[in-house]
Parts: structure tokens; C-alpha cells; sequence
């Protein structure tokens, strides 16, 4: 049945959508900050994968545990060294000076890698399973799964470990979180070098189903845009719902009225969201 | 008729020489040039003097150039085919602006971004009226000389780069300059005084928008072949940004100078540097913003001006 | 005051001098009195690269083979090839601006079209204000000729050239076709070729139940896709370019979509393409503008097809497709055309190509009066165990078509 398929299609989506933004919303909701070179950490995680795959002939399971760590010091450095200085000047500059990073990023990756889109294609292929006429592809199935697992890891080490409660402090309030005590400037580093780590292993998991290649970072950073403005930003829930409602939107409005339309739905979506409710389905201070 | 002012007006004279210095190559480099002081003139009106971090630029710019584009296919003459692209969208920005500019900082600003976004699609997909992902034609004026058509679109980007810096200088002594002013230092201080900030506001991007839009249709003119990709291209929105925080933000002669100064170093850059040029952008960028966040015109900021005003 | 306006001057001009002076500098030593120049403006970065490096590919083995056998001749004195190359970006704002500088700056003789169509059709307008001869190497879809330019030649063939054998072979070996489903990229290209196969399958007598675009960057075709399989059409078609057919093609087989006809455009034509897709390229048809199996005897500087096939491998260890091809022709038309009018004059040199009928590697080449060549019958193929395998025109045909895409 097509709504059936559409509705799973949709599901599965959303759970990738969701991992792709969730970085993306931790520095937003934390530090105040859009990170509008959350785009090519996500195409670099894939090159990683791809590369790891290719030429050590390792499982990009293994890539994830190889990008967290990488990703997140790439991050903690960025911001302690060059963020830091502009944490608090107005919004432009800061997203001006992350546009300015990217362009260095996604350049270097073009120059390296050249813009040529890698596929990773496991082997054997993992084929499709089939319930009831609704197909999914193992592959998605998996990458959705270890999004899912991704992002209850990171719900967990919010509420439960030292340093997750004081990134959660820090976004509540940012100067009771200094009379508590908190190193406020190292908990900025930690947290963009988490939102870099996230979106590293997203990439890595991108790379199992989506084509690599410079030119898609910019793809990625409007998804993780969307699905932050729609689901609230600064929490793991607000991620989900605002994946899912995205890929639920695309994948209905797709079969009603086309594929032409569906982006320009979802960035209408979002303006509406933003004229109406700007904290999103399930904005509220507090990261959880 | 402040210092600063007259020497914009004397800058902007010194650029009508151009065409004594050099051929059509170089019309070529002072008609973009041109254009991107009339995209950062006009970003400054809502970024600027608002503090309204706009990025909505490429899409007013793509929405004139196709509006005049239509409109010369329709047999209507450049000059009325261009300023009826300016009224649309001083009126659409205007309107837009009303809903859009309840939002503040980064809300604002992503909104402004999925502007241009959502005018892509929807001229990418009305195919019949525009062309759709085919692009658009514009018919060649038939016979006339390569300089003499370089001269003339550089003329007409040059006058509109005039007016738009005669109007811009008129808001910024005017009343309205003064509201907006103030509602870029706290806006709920200036409503409670009774200033009608949605008014100023929609105003403002109005204004922002609707030089930008005969921008683009003197530019779809000139170049006759438009697609959706090329002219919603965020780079115009961005560009303009970064050359006003050159130049100095809020100044109209900072950004002016800015605009050319960044365009001078683009052209530089491209030439020796085919492989690595947007990197080399972004690295120019970050040393911009870390070292010289109050632009260029802070670096005069002394005896002879006024300190450069803040975001 | 004095000093305002001074620093106010300097701050404007200095920047637009530096640009000029820049221009001066590197505009290289003018016309060396043996050498002709062709500027090639390529999408050598940006998104478009790995075409230009085909384009580059092909420019370069004809201007090789023009140089060893001495040069272009005219009026008994030999002229060296030499090919400018310039980079706009994959940005069509910027391949005008290259040509313009191509002709002030570097004064080339004559002008190799930019990639594609949108970009040729651009940067013509500038090739014809300035009165240039320019040959475009991969512009196929008619728009790019509709200005009423004279200046400007194309080696594509019309889209419908493609689409109508097409059509004709399905029909006669799979009657049974009677729906078909759509899918374009947005873009000049793709989108005018789905516009044709809609002409097409409806003057033949085929349904159309599908017909949509797809934004440029996507990456998720599933909704699409499983709108497309719910209809079950017996043929389905697909446009847009070999990252996005690679795409779809992946995502079809994860839907577990059959199909008695799956056409692609224009992706199926590359190695690339074949290599990539493994088993699920199998019995995908398509057609292109030509094929390295195609035997012509040619009257240009490459002569037969086959040696330009052995010429090409030898110097780049890999078979040229149609990218490659119709590059190295535009080079070996201007030498043609050059050695005909006698002398290096545009207005000359462009009338000798507008009268030209004359069978080369690539096949008869003949242009129409918009510039496009209509002399060309493009090949229909079908990858069949991994290789392409031609069904249309006769003359090379290499096989039967075959039925059923899994």
C-alpha cells in the first residue's frame, strides 16, 4: 500500500534526520551559536568512513568509534582557539565567521577529494526486507537504528554524567551555571566538540546510504536547519519529533503534489514555524 | 550634507570615470562592481541601521532580475521593465517584512535565508511563466557595438548606484533614520516611546529590497540568460554582509569601500589562486572578523570622523 | 578634507587598478605570429569538474595530434595549436565573465563552447557580440540555439534525436508498453530531454502516468520512487546526471522496483556509470550523441573511428565516451575549417563551418541554420553484461534489446 510505504519511508527518514540535526541543535540550544560548518563535519565523517572502508578494508562500524573522538577534539579545539573570541558579539559575526570556516572546510575537501561523488557500497549488498508489500533497505534500517542508539547515548550522558548535567546548566542559565561553579568557557568547548563528534558519526553513518561528496554539506546543514526550527532546539526529543514531522511533510507533500515541491514546502514550513511558534513542537530551556 | 556623505558622492563620481581607463573587460569589473555597492548600500539599510541581520538579498535580487526579465519578454522597454521590478519589490518586502521581522537575531536570520530558499523553488517550478530549471531568455538588442552596450549597462548600473546612495543618505539624516536608530539599540525602549517599529521596520527591508531587485533586472538584462540556481545563489546574499562588515557597518561610505575593496581582492584571487579561491575567501573572512570587526573605517576612526556606529 | 577625498580616491581606484593591471599582466605575449590560440573556458572546480576533465581530455588529444603532424596549414605556413584553459567555477555568471576575458585579455582565435547547455547559451551571447567563432561541444538541447546567434555551432544533436529511435525500438520489441513514468532533474538539460519523451511517447501512442521534477540536490528519491512503483508503469525514465542516476538506481533496487523498460539520461554512456552500479545497471537502456563501436570513416585529422578510439587509449589507458569524442571533433572541425578558408579570419573561418558537410570519426557532420548539427542519427544502447551494447542505427548495431529491469 503507497501510504503505508510512504509512512515507513518517512519513519526511517526522520530517525536520519534527526541524527543529522542533533549536533547541530546541542551548539545552537548551548553555546548560541549556528554552526553553519555542521554541514561539511557530516560530509568529512563520511569521507572517514568511506576512506576507512576503502583502504584499511575496516567496517565503518568501527569508523564511528574512529570519528567521535577525532571529530571531537577538531571541535574542542575550533572553539576554544577561534570561536571563543566572538562567543559574544551579535549573531552575525558568528555566523558569519562559521560561513567563512566552511568555506575553507569545503574547499579543502574539494581540492583534496575532488568533487566527485564516492559511494560506499558494502559487500556483500545488504538488500531489502519486505513486510506486508512495504519494502526498507537493510542498510537504512541499520543507519536509522545506530541513529537512534546515537542519540539515546547522548540523551544519557546529558542527565546522567557530571559534565552533561553542567552543559545542561549552562544552557538554563548561563550565569548561575558561574556561580555554581561551572568552568563556563571549557563546557562551550565541550559541547561544540560533542556537536562535532555527532556530526561526524552522523556522517558516518550518511555514507552507508547517501552519495559523498563536498557539494552535499549544504544539503545537510538545511535538513539539520529545518528539523531544529520544527522540533525545538537544545533537545534530543525536539530533534526526533522535528525530524520525523520534516520527513513526514516531504515524503506526503512529495506524493501530493510532487517531488519539485517538497523542499520549498518544508522552507515555507519553517517560516511558519518561526512566525508561529519558534520554540518549536517541543522547545523548552532546559537540554534533556 | 555631511563629510561623510560627500565623500561617498565624490567616490562614487571618481567610479563614473571608468570608461577613460579601460576597455570592455574593465566595464565588465566596474558594472559588478557597481552592483555589489548597491547590494551592500541596500543591506545596510536593514542590517546596518536596523540591526537587522538580513539575508534575504539574493532573494529580492533573483525575484528582480526574473520580474524584469518577464516583463522584456512581454515587449515592455528596459527602463520601465526595471523600475517596475523596483516597486514589486520594495511592496513585496514590504508586506514580507511585516510578518518576518517579528522575529529577532537568529530567527530572523534563518527566516531571511529560507526566503531565498522557497523564491528559488517556486521559480524553479512555475515553468511556464519562467522557464523553470531552463533558465530564462532575454532577446539581444540587435546590432549594437560591444562598448557601446558595456557602457550602457555600466551607466545604468552607475546611476542606480547613485540613487540608491542619494536615498540612502536622505534615510540615515531623516526621521526615519533616527527610528531606526533606535530600534536597533533597544527596540522595546523605542516602542514604548511610541515609535512604530513594525512601520520603520517593513519600511526599511522595503527599502533593502527594492534597489537589490533593480539590481538584478539590470543584471538579468545584461547578461541575457538567467536560470533560478544562478540568480537566488546565497553568495549575494552573503557577499554584501561581508563587505559592509569591511567597510564598516552602518557607514555608507564604509561599505562603498568595502564592496570595492573586497571585489578588487576576488578578482586577485581568482586569477592566482583558481584551485583554493573560496578558501582563500573564508581565511579572509575569519582574519576580517577577528581583527577588524568594526571594519575598515574604524582604522580612521581619530581625529577627522565619527566613530564607526555599532551592530 | 583634502586628505578624505584623497584616501577616498585612492581606495577605489587602487582596487580597480590592481584588477586592470592584474588583467595586463597576465593577458600573455600577444599573437606569436605561428600560434593559434583556442580558449576553452571548463568548469575545472565546483560540481561540474569531472566533466571538464573529459572536455580537457579530448581538447588536448586533438590539439597533440594537430601539433605532431606539424599544425593547422594555411597558405602553405604550418600555425602550432595552443589551447587556453580557464576555470569559471561551475558558475554561469562566471563562464561569461571567462569568455569575455578569453577574448580582451588572452586574444584566443576562437572559442571552445562552456560545459553544458545552460552555460554555453549563456557566455554565446558574448561569443556573438564579439563576432567569435565558437564551436560547443556538449549544448544538445535546441534552446541553446534559439537566439538567432551565427556565431555559435553545436556537435549535439537535437534531445528529440535521442528520444525518438528510442521510442520507435521500444515500441517494435516490447508492445506491451503501454505506461511510462517520468522522473527529470530540474535543470536546462535534463528537464528538456524529459520534455521530449513526454512528446515522444505520447505521439506513439504511450501513457504518460508520471511526470515530475526533482529539485537538483536531492538525495532522497524514496518518496518519488515508491509513488512511481505503486503505479507500476512498464517503462520508466530517468534524467538528470550520473551522481543522480547512480542515486536512483540504488534507491529503486532497495525499493525492489521491476520494470520491463528502465531508460536512463545521460549517465548510462560512462564506464563510471557501469562500474558503480554492478549488477543493477543490467538492461538499463539509454542513448548518447556517440559510440566508440560507431565506424566512420572520417576526412578530418583523426580519420577513422577506430583510430581515434586507439589514439585515445593509448594516451589515456581508458575508452573515450561521447564527452571526450565531441570535444576532440570541435578541435578537428576548426582545423577543417580553418585549412578551407585559407586564413585565420573569423567571419571566414565561420562561414566555412556553417557550410560544412563532411563525415568525420564522429559521423557526418552537418550543421542546420540555428548552428546545431542535424546530420548525426545518435546511437540507442543497452547495457547488456556489463557492456554497452548498441541497438540503433543499423549500421553498428551490436544487438537485440531485451526485455525486463530487476
Amino acid at each position: 500500500m503507497l501510504a503505508a510505504q510512504v509512512l515507513i519511508n518517512a519513519l526511517v527518514l526522520g530517525c536520519l534526520y534527526a541524527c543529522i540535526a542533533i549536533g547541530f541543535s546541542l551548539v545552537w540550544g548551548v553555546l548560541n551559536v549556528i554552526n553553519l560548518i555542521h554541514g561539511s563535519f557530516i560530509v568529512l565523517g563520511a569521507y572517514l568512513a568511506f576512506g576507512v572502508y576503502q583502504w584499511l578494508g575496516v567496517s565503518p562500524w568501527y569508523a564511528l568509534a574512529i570519528a567521535a573522538p577525532l571529530f571531537f577534539a577538531f571541535g574542542y579545539l575550533l572553539q576554544r582557539l577561534l570561536l571563543n573570541r566572538v562567543i559574544s558579539a551579535p549573531v552575525l559575526v558568528t555566523l558569519t565567521l562559521t560561513f567563512g570556516l566552511d568555506l575553507i572546510l569545503n574547499n579543502a575537501m574539494i581540492y583534496y577529494f575532488k568533487a566527485d561523488y564516492r559511494k560506499l557500497t558494502l559487500s556483500p549488498p545488504t538488500g531489502s526486507i519486505s513486510l506486508f508489500d512495504v519494502v526498507v533497505p537493510v542498510d537504512r534500517l541499520i543507519a536509522t537504528v545506530s541513529a537512534l542508539a546515537l542519540t539515546g547515548l547522548l540523551y544519557l550522558l546529558l542527565r546522567r554524567s557530571k559534565v552533561g548535567r553542567a552543559i545542561v546548566a549552562v544552557r538554563l542559565d548561563r550565569d548561575a551555571a558561574v556561580l555554581m561553579g561551572v568552568d563556563v568557557k571549557s563546557i562551550y568547548a565541550i559541547a561544540f566538540g560533542l556537536g562535532a563528534a555527532l556530526a561526524g558519526c552522523a556522517g558516518v553513518l550518511m555514507a552507508l546510504i547517501f552519495p559523498i561528496s563536498p557539494l552535499t554539506s549544504s544539503v545537510y546543514l538545511g535538513k539539520a536547519f529545518v528539523v531544529c526550527v520544527l522540533g525545538g532546539l537544545g533537545s534530543v526529543s525536539g530533534a526526533l519529533a522535528g525530524g520525523l514531522l520534516l520527513a513526514l511533510v516531504e515524503g506526503i507533500g512529495s506524493t501530493l503534489i510532487g517531488p519539485a515541491h517538497a523542499t520549498t514546502l518544508s522552507f515555507v514550513l519553517l517560516i511558519i514555524f518561526l512566525v508561529v511558534r519558534p520554540q518549536g513542537l517541543l522547545g523548552r530551556k532546559g537540554f534533556e | 550634507m555631511t563629510r561623510v556623505n560627500l565623500a561617498l558622492l565624490v567616490l562614487i563620481a571618481c567610479v563614473a570615470s571608468l570608461p577613460l581607463f579601460g576597455g570592455a573587460y574593465a566595464l565588465r569589473i566596474g558594472t559588478i562592481a557597481c552592483m555589489y555597492a548597491i547590494l551592500a548600500l541596500s543591506w545596510n539599510v536593514v542590517g546596518g541601521f536596523a540591526g537587522y541581520p538580513s539575508f534575504a538579498t539574493a532573494a529580492f535580487f533573483g525575484f528582480g532580475a526574473y520580474a524584469t526579465a518577464i516583463l522584456l519578454d512581454k515587449g515592455v522597454p528596459l527602463s520601465v521593465a526595471v523600475i517596475g521590478s523596483l516597486v514589486i519589490c520594495f511592496l513585496l518586502a514590504a508586506t514580507l517584512g511585516i510578518v518576518l521581522l517579528r522575529l529577532r537575531g537568529h530567527y530572523f536570520a534563518i527566516a531571511s535565508l529560507s526566503l531565498v530558499e522557497v523564491f528559488r523553488e517556486l521559480v524553479n517550478n512555475a515553468t511556464d511563466l519562467t522557464g523553470g530549471g531552463m533558465g530564462l531568455n532575454i532577446p539581444l538588442a540587435s546590432g549594437s557595438g560591444i562598448l557601446a552596450d558595456a557602457t550602457f549597462f555600466f551607466y545604468a548600473m552607475w546611476g542606480l548606484l547613485l540613487t540608491t546612495a542619494v536615498v540612502v543618505m536622505i534615510v540615515s539624516g531623516s526621521k526615519l533614520g533616527f527610528g531606526l536608530n533606535c530600534i536597533r539599540q533597544n527596540e522595546t525602549a523605542s516602542n514604548m516611546v511610541g515609535l512604530n517599529s513594525t512601520l520603520y521596520k517593513s519600511v526599511a527591508f522595503g527599502l533593502s529590497a527594492c534597489f537589490v531587485g533593480a539590481a538584478g533586472g539590470i543584471y538579468a538584462a545584461w547578461v541575457h540568460y538567467i536560470d533560478p540556481s544562478d540568480v537566488f545563489d546565497i553568495l549575494y546574499s552573503v557577499k554584501p554582509i561581508v563587505m559592509a562588515l569591511m567597510g564598516g557597518l552602518g557607514s555608507p561610505l564604509g561599505v562603498v569601500c568595502g564592496a570595492f575593496l573586497y571585489l578588487g581582492l576576488e578578482e586577485v584571487v581568482w586569477r592566482n589562486y583558481i584551485q583554493i579561491h573560496s578558501g582563500v575567501l573564508g581565511l579572509l573572512i575569519i582574519m576580517l572578523l577577528l581583527f577588524l570587526p568594526h571594519g575598515l573605517i574604524s582604522l580612521r576612526a581619530g581625529m577627522f570622523w565619527r566613530k564607526a556606529k555599532h551592530v | 578634507m583634502v586628505q578624505s577625498r584623497l584616501a577616498s580616491f585612492a581606495r577605489v581606484s587602487i582596487p580597480l587598478l590592481l584588477a586592470v593591471a592584474g588583467g595586463g599582466i597576465c593577458a600573455s605575449a600577444a599573437s606569436a605570429d605561428d600560434v593559434i590560440r583556442f580558449g576553452a573556458p571548463l568548469p575545472i572546480t565546483g560540481p561540474l569538474a569531472p566533466e571538464a576533465v573529459k572536455q580537457q581530455q579530448g581538447y588536448d588529444l586533438w590539439a597533440e595530434q594537430a601539433n605532431k603532424a606539424g599544425g593547422i596549414a594555411i597558405g602553405g605556413k604550418k600555425y602550432k595549436v595552443e589551447i587556453v584553459y580557464a576555470d569559471y567555477q561551475s558558475n554561469t555568471p562566471r563562464a561569461v565573465q571567462t569568455t569575455e576575458q578569453m577574448i580582451t585579455q588572452d586574444n584566443v582565435n576562437f572559442l571552445f563552447g562552456a560545459f553544458g547547455s545552460g552555460a554555453a547559451k549563456a557566455a554565446s551571447t558574448i561569443s556573438e557580440k564579439y563576432k567569435v567563432p565558437t564551436l560547443a561541444a556538449t549544448a544538445s538541447s535546441s534552446q541553446v540555439y534559439d537566439q538567432g546567434y551565427k556565431y555559435l555551432f553545436g556537435t549535439f544533436t537535437p534531445n528529440d534525436t535521442l528520444t525518438t529511435p528510442l521510442t520507435r525500438i521500444i515500441k517494435a520489441k516490447a508492445p506491451d508498453v503501454k505506461q511510462i513514468a517520468i522522473l527529470a532533474r530540474n535543470d536546462l538539460f535534463p528537464l528538456a530531454i524529459a520534455q521530449e519523451m513526454e512528446k515522444s511517447a505520447k505521439a506513439n501512442g504511450i501513457e504518460v502516468t508520471y511526470f515530475e521534477k526533482y529539485a537538483i540536490n536531492t538525495l532522497d528519491h524514496s518518496a518519488s520512487l515508491s509513488q512511481i512503483k505503486s503505479l507500476a508503469p512498464q517503462w520508466i525514465f530517468v534524467t538528470g546526471y550520473i551522481n543522480d542516476l547512480l542515486l536512483i538506481r540504488k534507491q529503486m533496487v532497495d525499493q525492489q522496483m521491476k520494470a520491463a523498460v528502465v531508460t536512463m539520461i545521460a549517465g548510462p554512456a560512462y564506464q563510471e556509470f557501469i562500474d558503480a552500479a554492478g549488477q543493477s545497471a543490467e538492461n538499463i537502456s539509454s542513448a548518447a550523441w556517440w559510440h566508440p563501436a560507431e565506424q566512420y570513416a572520417g576526412k578530418d585529422i583523426f580519420g577513422q573511428t577506430s583510430n581515434f578510439v586507439k589514439l585515445f587509449r593509448a594516451k589515456y589507458n581508458s575508452d573515450p565516451d561521447y564527452g571526450q569524442a565531441s570535444a576532440a571533433l570541435c578541435g578537428a572541425l576548426f582545423q577543417l575549417a580553418i585549412e578551407r578558408a585559407g586564413s585565420l579570419d573569423r567571419d571566414k573561418v565561420r562561414d566555412e563551418l556553417a557550410k560544412m558537410d563532411v563525415v568525420t570519426f564522429f559521423g557526418p557532420v552537418k550543421f542546420g541554420a540555428n548552428g546545431q548539427i542535424n546530420s548525426l542519427e545518435p546511437p540507442v544502447f543497452q547495457i547488456q553484461n556489463a557492456k554497452p551494447v548498441v541497438l540503433f542505427p543499423d549500421a553498428i548495431k551490436q544487438g537485440e534489446f531485451k526485455l525486463g529491469v530487476n
